[in-house]
């Protein structure tokens, strides 16, 4: 007698322990029909399957308080694996990495390509230029420059306009002015338009466009004129490859 | 998305694929973040556990043996992450996450403010349970699983699973009448 009700107070308190998952439904067919066999005759079990509904259902209507993410976000978790990563390989080799297989010569091929423009106008650069076969009289000491002159532009930073939507909060503009580590040299003009230099040790330019024009928040992203970073019209540098 | 397409993704961050890793960040953003700032009740912490938790993806996506749901892999180490971000900066938060985090709703005013009563005093209430039974209770009640699987996410054996949620139960039954919501606990 008294093993029985031991072993009646044991199954009874093993669907008590069971009743929030036979209410979520994830219990497997044999522990389900377990439950509700027990269920049928137990008034104690029946409460608590209703008090676990009660507090499923508040569970669950309290909502998911998610926002989507920003893409400044997951351009810092990048940075972060990056700073991880490097100490283990070179930079170089992390870009290669990233590089869709099929790119990796283009890339390599473009930056030989790069390494021998820049030898070729160094050596050009050090050699005499040719003296001119009539010097100009009525403009003596002035030093004529044609657009095709190779003139080196010296390191420094690009500006850049940008235009956020009216609906951007202060914190999303901090955020993508932060994701492209920029800073704000003349704005807002009553328009609305931010003047920002970027580094140019930084991304390429196209790149830093390509990223502001994925965010929502931003309605224009151009160089600003006169920069010469890239001409407007032209699609940016730094995109053949994306 | 079914779990085929996620273990595809997974693989390809195994070899260090940055699209598929990217994608497979804005598939489990908004996942992740409900589930840790529910777990961790801490708005300031959600952000870095989560950019800890998909660094850990990125980093071990390789030792992924696809034994389990990829999902229950990175539910586990969503909450192995978020119990060691707690420990680490264990200081009391200002608010509970839903009065720091209100969402915008158009609901009616007065459905609006019945559900945020409910929601809030339910908030309290579980805010006031420990991270371990919190999280079984979210796990089990607002994303429905299975009682094995939470074992596998939190990294127990079942019958702890069970008696977390016992105490969890006993504890919300103490602990709505006292917050003035009566028939709640379960």
């Amino acid at each position: 007698m008294r093993e029985r009700e031991d072993h009646g107070e044991r199954i009874h308190r093993r669907i008590w322990e069971l009743l929030p998952w036979y209410v979520n439904g994830s219990l497997a067919e044999r522990e389900r029909q377990q439950v509700e066999t027990h269920l049928a005759g137990c008034a104690g079990c029946q409460a608590e399957e209703r008090a676990c509904r009660r507090t499923a259902v508040a569970v669950s209507g309290a909502g998911e308080m998610s926002p989507s993410p920003h893409p400044a976000q997951f351009r810092r978790l990048l940075d972060r694996i990056e700073q991880e990563e490097l100490p283990r390989r070179g930079r170089l080799a992390a870009l290669l990495q990233a590089t869709p297989r099929p790119l990796r010569g283009a890339l390599l091929a473009q930056a030989a390509m790069i390494l021998l423009l820049v030898g070729a106008l160094a050596w050009g650069a050090g050699r005499p230029a040719p003296a001119p076969a009539a010097p100009s009289p009525s403009a003596p000491g002035v030093t004529y420059r044609t657009l095709s002159d190779p003139v080196a532009r010296p390191a420094r930073v690009l500006r850049l306009r940008l235009m956020f939507s009216p609906r951007a909060t202060e914190r999303e503009v901090r955020e993508i002015l932060l994701g492209i580590r920029c800073e704000i040299v003349a704005g807002p003009s009553p328009l609305g338009v931010y003047t920002v230099e970027v580094p140019a040790t930084g991304d390429p330019v196209g790149i830093v466009l390509a990223r502001l024009r994925t965010e929502s928040q931003v309605v224009f992203a151009e160089p600003a004129a006169g920069d010469g970073a890239t001409s407007p019209g032209r699609p940016p540098e730094g995109l053949s490859g994306r | 998305m079914p779990s085929n397409d996620e273990l595809t993704l997974l693989r390809r961050v195994a070899t260090k694929d940055r699209r598929a890793f990217e994608a497979l960040y804005h598939l489990y953003y908004r996942r992740l973040f409900g589930y840790l700032l529910k777990l961790t009740r801490r708005a300031d912490l959600v952000e870095e556990v989560l950019n800890d938790v998909m660094l850990a993806i990125w980093k071990g996506a390789a030792s992924f043996d696809g034994r389990s749901r990829p999902s229950t892999w990175i539910f586990g180490i969503a909450y192995h992450k978020a119990l060691k971000a707690i420990a680490r900066r264990p200081q009391e938060p200002q608010g509970t996450a839903e009065e720091s985090a209100e969402p915008v709703d158009t609901e009616e005013p007065e459905r609006l403010a019945v559900r945020r009563e409910l929601a809030s005093v339910l908030g309290r209430a579980i805010g006031a349970l420990s991270p371990e039974q919190r999280a079984v209770v979210e796990l089990t009640y607002y994303y429905g699983l299975a009682y094995q699987e939470i074992a596998e996410i939190v990294g127990c054996p079942v019958n702890t699973v069970k008696t977390r949620m016992f105490h969890a139960r006993r504890r919300l039954k103490e602990l709505l009448p006292e917050l003035g919501v009566s028939g709640y606990a379960g």
